[in-house]
């Protein structure tokens, strides 16, 4: 086997109850090298990653390091072949120090007491060798996220890792921070590091990888060179020929203002800042108008404070003409708003109950469905069955099925009738597309269209750039809680939209800098 | 005066070592409600093996080593009959709110069910008095009778149990294995964050067997001790609620050993005075002070309860419990 | 189509009846070879053993011995057993309706024994306090039944304050108000005109409310002069009210939301606070019901010094519950059960060596194994939502909700 690559994962196949994550996948990574891998949501990276660092077991083949097959059957194995890995979602223990995180698991002690001194010693000088800066003695609940992130590095080095996964590290990452993190993996590579750097964000990519391997939809797609290669060429790598789902649309026809919002801000439940700052904006009738961003910028503190979740600390908010600042969620939804959320299993649905009684959920007391208190059945079970008919929902049982037992896209599309159902005059949809396959994607976005074009509001919160290019009529771009940007989808590029999105570039207000 | 506080410290020290109890289990992610089924189980085990060796003979003059013997038992009860919590916890991922009822249910049956069977009555009492045989006086300790020991010489050297020395050096022990050691860093990891404990090559089920375990011989040992001091040895399937006043402790001492050790003992204060309040002189002076007062004991009985209530009205937000306990952990899901 | 929604409807029905009567089977196995354990242990005779375990499986029908202590015991038809077991088991379907009620909602109602102290004082010290030579006997009853209620009711509201203002655990707050409870209701009675001082010798007893006059009519439920009374009846009519409620109306649709998913609830515009005290509050008025109708029953006497002890038919509302999968109507059934294995408990002691304990050792058997049963129905519900059946990829948001994770 060829002697320079310190990682080979051959052939790997890895299925779950009916779908094959990864399809013979093979992943060869050098010594000293910044490898990305490179795919779109549930393109089979984060399985890939999980079945090196040993939370998965492959269906089919192996792994190799230094060119000798090795078994991995879980973590304490993978870390014993020096792979480290610092997760997507960070596996801290909040109320530890970071030192004690740092050690755990490894902790140098003397018939059994902790020796945290010479723990200490070698953490700090594993900060300052790699401008790692994290006070070891902070609570890992005090420090900012990008701090957090060191800790995890740390953790890596301080069990002298030479083979470190990133997986999506800088989803919740400042730009500043960001740009901090490139810096520390190109000094980690200088030292002989080996990193698989997990994401799908090209600009990142071209910036410190010396190669990058694609995956599409658990396939492997190939392996290029950064220094021969274009974002442009990646980007078709990863999303195919046909890049995007293209929605057949006319041109909007905005009327009056349905949504008035101003100056809104929301308090931060994790932090101290406020979530969302002074955001302002309008909705019309007959215009899809799109917050885009990258996931963590203050979209979910948004979207709760203006469907009554969450309290707002400042501002207004106007619903067809109406001041719903203080109402209740009730409220909101009698005045006219619907609102498809963006965790279909935390809110949209309640999945023990069968299908029927989740499409009224808003309007079991319409009297229509409920006579003095007590539920009448059969209108609900009529309705249900319209519901079904109308909107193609897959169901086992019809109106009694367990919606536990429907499928996600399934799933969505119940939460979508239901919205779409309530005649609102303003339709909040936050990520309605997540997880879904391409058809249910497109089914998705021809009913918004269509509520479009009968007139209603939309508001679509998402963090996909082709969702966002394809569907909306206007941009808002939200960045740290405040919009930063608005843009015209025809007028603008992908390249546009990512810089407004990281920060890069900024036009106060929107409408002067589409002036100028 | 130094009645009183004797008294208290009889109280709080089987309160402090359950509360613990409670820590240990807690603190590695399994909510331990059976606390108060665990101390039945406890006291009735250790009764029963007290009086066994006493029928069998055993010495007045070794009365000490037999309470440690039977602290020894009474441990290994405990944590085998914890072992039904944390395997319905662990292995079959069950509510632990309703193992641990079960096991509230299950001690008291099970105790007054062999009690009445073997003894035809029930209560299973010592063969002989325990302060007569278990009690320490300042002669044990070479003063003479009739020496004036002064309040603290009092307090730890007359009228005392061999169990509260023993508790408060367990205290430390359990204090410094929790901060201190490379288990206890381990074990309350799995309390806060399984996954992270997991990701580092922790044994996450083991260390819940474990601290359930530590916490089911503590709280066994503490109810063999509250029945030893306070109930002459006696055990009838019942203390008195005394499980669940060690689970206010805990919560209202935040998860930490140093105000478990402040509320127990203000609680076993409340205790004592609910206890004796009408026949306690607490200047010496002749003057029964709180049976003046007319307040009833139900009264004091009820205080630690309205406490942790209010308590909890107050710093609900600012909670320390273990983020995970009570989540049942799953190593499929990530 | 339509055959099969039943079948599969019928299936379900059916896995969680076999559940708990598997817990059921398991717990009196238990009990059995636990008799049989004890007499080899103890060298008692293996014949008694035999016998003990006979009465626990029909102790109710257990009708004596023929002629001396060491004649073979006889079976049939007892009416007294039956009545009393029918009386029993009035309280018991209470306190159980409770616990499931609150169980729909998701909340686990470990404060019944203190809602239900607070029903019996509150109960007793109306019916004793009033003059039925004034007021008729009847509407005394009731003032009594309801003062009950609202007394429970009040107390199952702390826990459900707690929980949906404060978010604390109601299982915590409910440890303690039972025993502020136990203490309360302690403080009422001493030194109170409703302690019995007639029968020398009899301390920490309540007066009958029959002194007064006050008692369940029998409507004709005499069953050989025992126990029962219409306070079966009333049990049933609340388990079958309790079943319309949270089967057939809004709010019950409302209470099973946010049970089910908290935050569904709230996202719909249902008020998730008010909907958990609401819960608490009628929990807590059914369990002291459930002690009303058993101490109004005229002829029992309550042990009001209880600072101590918690009434095991509060805490045996979990066992009712569980075993009948918080279904009402199944209350009614299960709460029957557990009065059967209580009767056949006090028969043990009458008639062997053994004694009523063991009934308490079968119940706690079963509860324990109850908690293995959600867990093995939860396992069931699992393998039907295995990820991306139509071909979906597994959503992320069925990873994060799966968890129970707190992260905001």
């Amino acid at each position: 086997m060829s002697e320079n690559y310190v990682v080979e994962m051959l052939n790997i196949t890895k299925v779950f109850p009916g779908i094959v994550a990864n399809d013979n996948i093979t992943l060869q990574l050098r010594r000293g090298e910044i490898h990305a891998l490179l795919g779109e949501n549930g393109a089979g990276k984060s399985t890939l990653m999980s079945v090196l660092f040993g939370l998965y077991q492959p269906e089919q083949g192996e792994i190799h390091m230094d060119g000798k097959k090795v078994e991995i059957r879980d973590p304490n194995d993978a870390n014993a072949l020096h792979i480290g890995m610092v997760h997507q979602h960070f596996k801290l223990v909040e109320c530890f120090t970071v030192l004690d995180n740092i050690i755990l698991g490894v902790e140098p002690n003397r018939f059994g007491f902790l020796q945290k001194k010479e723990a200490r010693k070698r953490v700090v000088e594993l900060s300052e060798k790699y401008g790692l800066l994290v006070d070891p003695d902070a609570l890992v609940e005090d420090i900012t996220v990008g701090m957090q992130q060191r800790t995890e590095i740390l953790k890596m080095l301080y069990r002298e890792n030479e083979i470190l996964i990133f997986d999506e590290p800088t989803a919740v990452l400042t730009p500043q921070e960001i740009h901090e993190l490139m810096q520390i993996m190109k000094s980690l590579a200088a030292e002989g590091k080996s990193i698989l750097f997990i994401t799908h964000k090209l600009n990142e990519i071209m910036e410190v990888c010396d190669r990058c391997s694609v995956l599409r939809k658990g396939r492997y797609i190939g392996t290029v060179d950064i220094k021969g290669t274009t974002k442009e060429e990646l980007s078709r790598m990863m999303v195919g020929r046909d890049v995007k789902f293209a929605v057949d649309k006319a041109p909007a026809q905005p009327g009056e203002t349905v949504l008035k919002v101003s100056g809104l801000t929301v308090p931060s439940r994790v932090h101290h800042n406020n979530a969302v700052k002074n955001v302002s904006f309008q909705v019309r009738r007959g215009e899809i108008v799109c917050i885009a961003g990258i996931d963590g910028n203050g979209q979910t503190e948004f979207v709760y404070a203006l469907s009554g979740l969450e309290k707002s600390s400042a501002g207004k908010i106007e619903l067809c003409g109406k001041d719903v600042t203080h109402c209740s969620i009730r409220q909101r939804a009698e005045t006219g708003m619907s609102h498809i959320p963006e965790d279909r299993h935390k809110h949209g649905l309640v999945l023990d109950f069968p299908l029927e009684d989740n499409l009224v959920l808003q309007r079991y007391m319409d009297p229509r469905f409920q006579k003095g208190g007590f539920i009448q059945r059969e209108p609900i079970r009529a309705y249900a069955e319209e519901m079904i008919e109308k909107f193609d929902i897959r169901s086992g049982q019809g109106p009694v099925t367990p919606v536990r037992s429907m499928s996600g896209g399934n799933q969505q599309k119940a939460i979508i009738a239901r919205e779409v159902d309530m005649n609102a005059d303003l339709l909040v949809a936050v990520q309605p597309t997540r997880g879904l396959d391409v058809g249910a994607i497109e089914y998705i976005h021809s009913q918004i269209v269509e509520q479009r074009d009968l007139g209603k509001a939309v508001l679509l919160v998402s963090l996909e750039l082709d969702e966002v290019m394809n569907l909306s009529d206007r941009i808002l771009v939200m960045y740290e809680g405040e919009i930063v940007g608005e843009l015209d989808p025809k007028t603008t590029t992908v390249e546009e939209l990512g810089l407004y999105m990281a920060g890069a570039k900024r036009n106060a207000g929107g409408k002067e800098a589409a002036a100028s | 005066m130094t009645f009183l506080l004797q008294q208290t410290v009889i109280y709080t020290v089987p309160l402090i070592l359950v509360a613990l109890a409670g820590v240990f289990a807690e603190r590695s992610g399994i909510i331990n409600l059976a606390l108060e089924g665990i101390m039945i189980i406890g006291a009735f085990v250790g009764a029963w093996f007290v009086r066994i060796m006493q029928e069998g003979g055993w010495s007045e003059d070794a009365a000490q080593w037999l309470l440690i013997l039977a602290l020894l038992v009474t441990a290994a009860a405990g944590a085998l009959f914890s072992l039904l919590l944390s395997f319905s916890a662990v292995k079959m991922k069950a509510d632990q709110t309703i193992g641990g009822t079960a096991l509230n249910l299950l001690a008291p049956a099970i105790v007054l069910f062999l009690v009445n069977i073997v003894f035809q009555q029930n209560t299973l009492n010592l063969r002989y008095d325990a302060p007569s045989w278990f009690m320490l006086f300042q002669t044990d300790f070479g003063f003479e009778r009739k020496a004036k020991l002064g309040l603290i010489g009092d307090l730890l050297l007359n009228k005392t149990y061999l169990t509260t020395y023993l508790g408060l050096l367990l205290y430390v022990v359990l204090a410094v294995i929790l901060y201190k050691t490379r288990f206890g860093l381990r074990l309350r990891a799995c309390g806060e964050h399984p996954q992270a404990a997991d990701s580092v090559g922790i044994n996450v089920y083991r260390m819940r067997y474990l601290g359930t375990s530590i916490s089911g011989a503590l709280a066994g040992i503490g109810g063999f001790i509250y029945a030893l001091t306070t109930s002459n040895g006696a055990a009838n399937g019942d203390v008195a609620g005394f499980g669940f006043l060690a689970l206010a402790v805990m919560i209202f001492g935040n998860w930490k050993p140093l105000n478990i050790a402040v509320v127990g003992f203000l609680f076993g204060l409340l205790k004592c005075v609910s206890a004796c309040s009408g026949t306690l002189d607490i200047n010496g002076d002749g003057v029964f002070l709180l049976a003046q007062i007319g307040v009833s004991t139900y009264v004091y009985n009820m205080l630690p309860y309205v406490i942790t209530l209010v308590v909890l009205a107050f710093t609900s937000k600012k909670s320390r419990a273990p983020k995970a306990e009570g989540i049942p952990y799953d190593k499929g899901q990530r | 189509m339509k055959k099969d929604k039943n079948l599969t409807l019928w299936n379900d029905g059916t896995k969680t009846v076999a559940a708990s009567l598997l817990s059921i089977l398991m717990g009196v196995i238990f009990g059995g070879v636990l008799l049989f354990v004890v007499a080899l242990a103890l060298k008692m005779p293996l014949g008694s053993a035999w016998e003990g375990f006979r009465i626990v499986l029909a102790g109710v029908f257990n009708t004596g011995r023929n002629y001396d202590a060491g004649s073979a015991l006889t079976f049939g038809f007892n009416a007294r057993l039956v009545g009393d077991m029918l009386f029993r088991a009035t309280p018991l379907i209470m306190t159980g309706l409770s616990v499931a009620l609150a169980y729909k909602t998701g909340l686990f109602n470990i404060g019944a024994p203190g809602q239900y102290l607070m029903g019996t004082a509150a109960s007793i010290i109306v019916a004793l306090s009033m003059d039925t030579g004034a007021v008729p006997a009847f509407l005394v009853w009731l003032l009594a039944f309801l003062a009950a209620i609202a007394a429970g009711a009040l107390w199952g509201c702390i826990p459900g304050l707690f929980k949906a203002y404060l978010n604390v655990n109601e299982v915590i707050t409910s440890i303690m108000t039972n025993w502020i409870a136990a203490n309360l209701v302690t403080l009422l009675f001493d030194g109170s005109r409703f302690i019995n001082n007639v029968d020398f010798g009899k301390t920490g007893y309540t007066l009958k409310t029959s002194t007064n006059g006050v008692a369940t009519a029998k409507l004709g439920l005499d069953f050989g002069g025992g126990n029962a009374n219409a306070g079966i009846l009333i049990a049933i009519l609340f388990a079958a009210a309790a079943y319309v409620v949270i089967n057939k109306t809004t709010f019950g649709y409302e209470l099973r939301a946010c049970g089910s998913n908290k935050n569904a609830a709230r996202y719909a515009g249902m008020n998730e606070k008010r909907n958990i005290v609401l819960s608490m509050a009628i929990a807590g008025g059914l369990s002291a019901a459930g002690a009303a109708l058993y101490f109004l029953q005229g002829d029992v006497e309550f042990y009001w010094h209880t600072s101590m002890t918690l009434p095991a038919t509060g805490f045996n509302g979990i066992p009712v519950a569980l075993l009948a999968s918080c279904s009402p109507i199944g209350c009614i059934f299960s709460g029957m059960f557990m009065a059967y294995l209580t009767i056949s408990g006090s028969q043990l002691s009458t008639f062997t060596a053994y004694n009523e304990y063991i009934a308490n050792i079968i119940i706690a058997v079963i509860v324990y194994l109850s908690a293995f049963t959600l867990f093995f129905k939860g396992l069931m519900d699992k393998k039907k939502t295995a990820p991306g059946r139509s071909g979906d990829a597994p959503a992320p948001a069925a990873e994060t909700a799966g968890k129970g994770t707190k992260k905001p």
